[in-house]
């Protein structure tokens, strides 16, 4: 069925575009001078050739020579180096090998010639080297054949569907981005439209034909009569509220009434908003039936195949989960910026709370915050660091675990501290081995302490006695420029935010790929193009049991002011369906209008979420998740921080948040501590 | 410390004397590592004062850590290692006119300390790596021109104090980590030569559980004579700054210094060496001929940093981190009178400093 045409390759040649050699620097004085005020003779840079064009592979000689006025070859040495070297390099004898496709320069050039007397004034004046350029272009392998596939089901009449095109090039390489022209031999029975969509229109038999760079491969494609002579569609409820997800199902049958399958139905939907005043009716409908709108109104979702159309109504509520963020009390830090928080219950039965402080004097406070309309600051610590970026306290209450970054000694790494009379807290031990480059986050499991290294990785560290941490283990990615912001550990999985590397779940004890803290092992994965995955917080859904990893962007687009003035950042919450480990689905957003994420934290079926300038927002992700919550109203509440007083006045920069008995505490980097309590209204489900 | 120099500087405490203030202007950039600034600095013969505060980097709430600089030969540019990225760190460059960012490449880890050869027109950077692993770091060689890494050469861990011979031809640097010193060819990219820096005790570091010997010198910058065939190593962990015969390649001299040895420049005269001391909060003076400490004077916070010395080999502008939420400052030291002459609040952290320019205001001549 199929046939595939090809070419030879062109490995090994090299063609020097100017067969001449070519004068290509301007000339210069030769060396050396013996007296200043008598005019050098001049020098020429020559190299052959001065252009390449090159297959990926393929080798090729540069050959360079210093000539004088008279083209007498001077004895003098040149240099090679490649401005691309990871797509071609050269080496000391000029030899060139062609890596990858594009465009590069080498480089040959002469050392300074003359000696100039050596003083620091002559030693800045630039000696007469001489400097040539090669342009290299290295063209891709050749394609060697394209293959075309039909879909598994088939093609039917009255339907659209998508051929599997694939193209690989000499190499074996499958070449996604190469542009393949698809046509049909019958236009009539089926087309192809400019987005390389198969339309058939009526049974019959065509040929696809597919082709670039010279080649041509066809598939010859049967286009079934359509079966469907009839659709029924049903809804799972006919009422529900925004942001809820109906799932529509489509039933298929044929003249006879039998049930059909296989064949494609095309889903899609109308919206008469309760708000017509201009107001949109934005939804969302998936191929497999799932269904989300975003404003009250009638929806009415319709199916065709063919000819056989079916179409069915639901009524969509107002989510009404509002609610308020009610002030209940602050910890006021205006000296500096304050970082993350933590709250917890101490061993004598009060609650604590820890604040770090941002590129200030290395100070970690404490507080007493268990009466939170009157919170009170009972200890600093001071360390040598000009960041305590993060801060976390162990389960038992009695450890307390910061991170050090610009440390006057460079080693950085974390400052252990007992906090069993967080009154008289106390540093009993440091570790910094291998954590020299600055630790940016940790988190506390028991007794161990999960420390992120440079950036680049988290190392393991047994904290038994605190006086005497060991490391015991390390994870870290092997992609090109890895890099990891912060880690969190949940029932023996640690769920790592890694920038462009995405959300990585590791098993550090809770056995399903028998991994442990001296072991990590890694269990899934989940990377989304913008590359700033900042944070990341695991979320089992009680109601549906999906599991959810939510990921959280940090950017500034328009900078830090870190001080005078706020700032304006942006990103938003990725909801990652990871149900299914092996297959992760990006299924929803949260995102506020021109603020940005941070921190966030999940209990029960809210999410506290730190949107810097956006404040603290409460947002309702119960049941099944899918598309924009913000525009389906799930947002319960906000709170935007602000203090006259403040380190930046009057500027948001809501850092972290954490649920604790009933309250919400969190962290401004401008004005210190806060607690708010959510009040709910509507049916505050 | 002799009564000699402790007198030395302790006189740095009291009022300055009348000094002859020469009609210069000399410009220094200097960073300030954990607050992801640079400034520029400049000093009028008596007095010192921030000229301008650029802000550097790309990740906003993480402290990069701008930690090299170097002003390219004609002083047209000046450049910028920031040891941390995501997770590399980045070389930037600027003009120097109005310190504007006009290009970036992405280097090792903890990209360092860096110059521009005369000889090839290409930027050696060693990559620090101070993250852990004490394995061999590399020194990545630039065209500054384009911005573009054209070769790494490995040399050892942890290397520091990337400094080109006055020809052009060699680079120097150090392995903090193995005591090492290497010499790279500017124009092979290759290693040529490596050496031992002992203490000069003769004993031998006992061998850790990795099988290597203990780093006891922990060599931390290298300097070049500019014109005898010399070069003045720092050796932090052993409290001396050797002097290395680079035709012998052996050490010839060693000088006894406070406690913490970490950068070291020639004067330009060639006559003597200046060396930060970053464990005692001073900075040494030397004579090169008589191999003798002419003072001794404390800097204004305690962790001395970095060094460099004008073209008239006047003055001397020392760097000082400070510690946790102190302000780094900026040290002009008189190489005449051996004192203080000025002192300038920077960022936190203040350590990397290169040289600008220095313009004689009584003919608009410029110097660098």
């Amino acid at each position: 069925m199929q046939r595939t045409g090809g070419r030879p390759s062109r490995r090994s040649v090299w063609i020097p575009i100017l067969s001449s050699i070519a004068t290509l620097a301007v000339a210069a004085p030769a060396a050396p001078a013996q007296d200043p005020e008598e005019a050098p003779p001049e020098r020429k840079l020559e190299v052959e050739p001065t252009q390449l064009e090159l297959q990926v592979g393929d080798k090729a000689k540069l050959v360079a020579r210093v000539v004088d006025g008279e083209g007498q070859v001077l004895e003098e040495e040149v240099f090679f180096f490649s401005r691309g070297r990871r797509s071609v390099t050269v080496d000391k004898e000029g030899n060139v090998e062609a890596l990858a496709p594009g465009s590069f320069t080498i480089v040959v050039r002469t050392r300074r010639a003359r000696r100039s007397d050596n003083d620091q004034q002559s030693r800045a004046l630039l000696g007469e080297r001489l400097t040539a350029t090669v342009s290299v272009t290295i063209l891709p392998p050749p394609l060697e054949r394209i293959e075309l596939a039909e879909p598994v089901e088939g093609v039917f009449a009255g339907t659209s569907s998508t051929l599997i095109v694939s193209a690989f090039d000499v190499n074996g390489g499958a070449r996604p981005e190469a542009a393949v022209k698809l046509t049909s031999s019958d236009p009539r029975v089926a087309s192809f439209d400019p987005f390389g969509q198969l339309l058939a229109h009526a049974p019959g038999t065509i040929t696809a034909v597919a082709e670039a760079q010279g080649l041509r491969t066809e598939l010859a494609l049967n286009v079934l009569p359509n079966p469907v002579a009839s659709l029924a569609l049903a809804a799972d409820a006919d009422t529900a509220r925004t942001g809820d997800v109906l799932h529509f199902e489509v039933t298929a049958s044929d003249a006879a009434g039998a049930t059909v399958t296989g064949v494609p139905v095309l889903l899609t939907f109308l919206a008469r908003p309760d708000d017509d005043l201009g107001a949109p009716a934005s939804g969302q409908i998936e191929p497999d039936g799932r269904f989300v709108a975003e404003t009250p109104g009638i929806y009415t979702v319709v199916a065709t195949c063919g000819a056989a159309t079916a179409r069915t109504s639901v009524r969509i509520e107002p989510r009404n989960v509002g609610g308020k963020l009610e002030l209940v009390g602050r910890g006021e830090v205006f000296d500096t910026h304050t970082s993350d928080l933590w709250v917890w219950e101490g061993v004598d039965g009060r609650d604590y709370a820890v604040t770090g402080t941002w590129s200030a004097n290395g100070d970690a406070h404490f507080w007493d915050v268990t009466d939170p309309t009157k919170i009170e600051r009972i200890k600093t610590i001071t360390v040598d660091a000009r960041t305590v970026n993060d801060v976390k306290v162990s389960q038992n209450g009695r450890t307390c675990v910061i991170s050090r970054e610009g440390a006057s000694n460079r080693k950085n790494g974390i400052v252990i501290i007992d906090v069993t009379n967080p009154r008289e807290a106390a540093i009993v031990g440091t570790f910094d081995e291998n954590l020299t480059g600055g630790v940016h986050n940790v988190f506390v499991d028991q007794d161990k302490v999960y420390a992120l290294s440079a950036g680049r990785r988290y190392d393991v560290i047994d904290i038994a006695d605190p006086t005497q941490p060991v490391a015991i283990g390390k994870f870290e990615l092997d992609t090109p420029g890895h890099s990891i912001h912060d880690v969190w550990v949940e029932d023996g999985l640690a769920f790592s935010s890694n920038w462009g590397d995405g959300v990585q779940i590791v098993d550090v004890g809770n056995g399903i790929r028998e991994g442990s803290p001296a072991n990590p092992a890694q269990v899934a994965s989940y990377a989304y193009p913008s590359g700033r995955n900042h944070a990341a917080f695991p979320y089992t859904n009680e109601e549906t049991g999906r599991f959810y990893v939510v990921a959280g962007d940090e950017a500034f687009p328009y900078g830090l002011h870190v001080k005078d003035k706020p700032t304006y950042p942006r990103g938003w919450l990725h909801f990652i369906d990871f149900t299914d480990l092996d297959e992760p689905q990006e299924v929803a957003r949260y995102e506020v209008p021109e603020a940005g994420s941070h921190n966030l934290w999940i209990e029960g079926d809210l999410c506290y979420a730190a949107f810097y300038n956006g404040g603290v927002r409460v947002v309702d992700i119960s049941g099944e998740l899918l598309g924009d919550l913000y525009r389906q109203g799930r947002e319960i509440a906000w709170f935007i921080p602000s203090d006259a007083e403040g380190y930046i006045p009057n500027a948001s920069m809501v850092w972290g948040p954490q649920p604790y008995k009933g309250n919400i505490f969190f962290s401004d980097w401008n004005t210190g501590l806060w607690c708010v309590k959510l009040v709910r209204k509507g049916d505050g489900r | 410390m002799s009564a000699a120099l402790l007198l030395a500087g302790l006189a740095t405490l009291g009022a300055a004397p009348e000094r002859d203030y020469p009609e210069r202007d000399y410009y220094v950039y200097v960073t300030a590592e954990s607050a992801d600034e640079v400034y520029l600095v400049h000093f009028d013969g008596q007095r010192a004062a921030v000229a301008q505060r650029i802000d550097v980097g790309y990740l906003p709430t993480e402290i990069e850590g701008p930690h090299g600089l170097t002003v390219d030969p004609d002083g047209s540019h000046w450049y910028l290692t920031m040891a941390h990225g995501k997770p590399f760190g980045i070389l930037y460059k600027y003009t120097t006119g109005d310190n504007e960012l006009v290009g970036q490449v992405e280097l090792g880890l903890f990209p360092a300390t860096m110059q521009i050869s005369t000889a090839t027109g290409l930027l050696y950077c060693v990559n620090f790596d101070l993250h852990g692993d004490m394995a061999p770091s590399t020194v990545s060689i630039v065209d500054p021109e384009e911005m573009v890494e054209v070769a790494r050469t490995e040399t050892g861990p942890m290397p520091h104090g990337s400094r080109i011979s006055p020809d052009g031809l060699r680079h120097y640097s150090c392995a903090m980590m193995t005591d090492e010193l290497f010499e790279i060819d500017a124009a092979s990219f290759e290693v040529t030569r490596s050496m031992h820096l002992d203490d000069g005790t003769g004993g031998v570091a006992p061998r850790g559980p990795d099988g290597h010997h203990a780093a006891v010198t922990k060599p931390t910058w290298v300097y070049p004579h500019p014109t005898r065939p010399f070069v003045y190593v720092c050796l932090n962990g052993a409290a001396q700054v050797v002097e290395v015969d680079l035709d012998q390649w052996r050490i010839t001299r060693r000088f006894p210094t406070a406690k913490g040895p970490y950068n070291v420049e020639v004067t330009p005269d060639g006559k003597r060496i200046v060396v930060s001391y970053k464990g005692a909060a001073s900075v040494g003076i030397w004579d090169l001929e008589k191999g003798q400490e002419l003072a001794r004077i404390p800097t204004t916070r305690r962790v001395t940093h970095g060094v460099v010395i004008s073209p008239d080999s006047r003055f001397a502008f020392v760097s000082n981190e400070g510690i946790g939420g102190e302000k780094g400052t900026l040290d002009v030291i008189d190489l005449g009178s051996l004192e203080r002459a000025a002192t300038v609040d920077l960022g936190l952290q203040a350590g990397g400093i290169i040289f600008w320019k220095v313009e004689d205001r009584s003919n608009g001549r410029i110097d660098r």
